[in-house]
C-alpha cells in the first residue's frame, strides 16, 4: 500500500512501542495481535530500527498481512491486517 | 499457518550478560508462540535461587566483568527489562517450562522447587533433558 493509502486506513489497535527496544515492539505487538479479530488492522509505532524488518517477517510468517510502513521523524508506524 | 516449534535450551550460565542475552531470544521464541523447555544446568541453577535472581549485584559477566556497571546501567537507560522479566514475560504468552537439574541446584545449597523463582517448573534429571533435546527443532546451549 502506498503512504497515501496508509494514513488513510481505518486502524482497529494501536500500540505505541516507542522507546523500548527490541524485543519490546515484537512483543507488543505480538500481545495486540491476541486482542483484535481476524481482518482487523493493527498499527505499531516504534523508534527501534530492527523492528522495521522484524515485524514484517514475523507477521508474514504467523499468517497476518504486512500492509507497510510509514515512516515519520524518529520513528515509524508499521500495518499489519490480522490473518 | 504452520505448527508450533520446539525449542530447547540448555541454559548453563549464572551470567547477567547472557542470562540477558537468552531472555532476548526467548522473547523472540514467544512471539513465534514457540514451545519451549528450559534446563537450568550448573551455574544456572544459582541464578534462579529466590535469593539471588532479582538482584544483579549477586550476578556476574561472563565478558568484560569490567564493564559490568556501564552494562547495567545501559540496560537500565535502553528500557530492557530484567533477565528475569524476559523470561517471566516469555512464559506468560507462550508454554514455557523452566526444569532445574537437581544436581545443579544441590551444587548451590537449593534441592526443592520452593527455594527456586517461581518460574521454575520442577526439579529434574538429565534423561528428560536429552529427550527434549533429541525431539527439538531448535537446540540452544547457553
Amino acid at each position: 500500500m502506498t503512504t497515501n493509502e496508509l494514513q488513510a486506513i481505518e486502524v482497529n489497535k494501536s500500540v505505541d512501542a516507542r522507546g523500548t527496544s527490541c524485543p519490546g515492539p515484537l512483543l507488543a505487538a505480538k500481545k495486540a495481535m491476541g486482542e483484535i479479530n481476524s481482518g482487523d488492522v493493527l498499527e505499531v509505532l516504534s523508534s527501534d530500527e530492527g523492528t522495521k524488518k522484524d515485524i514484517p517477517k514475523w507477521a508474514t510468517k504467523k499468517g497476518h498481512e504486512y500492509l507497510g510502513t510509514v515512516e515519520e521523524s524518529g520513528f515509524f508506524k508499521i500495518y499489519v491486517k490480522k490473518g | 499457518m504452520e505448527t508450533n516449534k520446539k525449542m530447547c535450551l540448555a541454559l548453563f550460565t549464572g551470567s547477567v550478560d547472557k542470562l540477558t542475552a537468552a531472555g532476548v531470544i526467548l522473547s523472540g521464541a514467544a512471539a513465534d508462540d514457540m514451545n519451549v523447555d528450559i534446563y537450568v544446568l550448573l551455574q544456572g541453577a544459582r541464578a534462579f535461587r529466590k535469593d539471588i535472581a532479582d538482584d544483579a549485584s549477586k550476578l556476574n559477566m561472563s565478558e568484560n566483568p569490567e564493564m559490568k556497571d556501564e552494562f547495567m546501567e545501559s540496560l537500565k537507560k535502553l528500557n530492557v527489562k530484567t533477565w528475569l522479566e524476559f523470561f517471566s514475560e516469555a512464559k506468560s504468552l507462550t508454554n514455557v517450562k523452566v526444569h532445574i537439574c537437581g544436581l545443579a541446584g544441590k551444587v548451590w545449597g537449593a534441592d526443592k522447587l520452593e527455594q527456586f523463582v517461581d518460574i521454575a517448573d520442577d526439579i529434574v534429571g538429565i534423561g528428560e533433558y536429552i529427550t527434549a533435546a533429541q525431539e527439538a527443532d531448535v537446540n540452544l546451549f547457553i
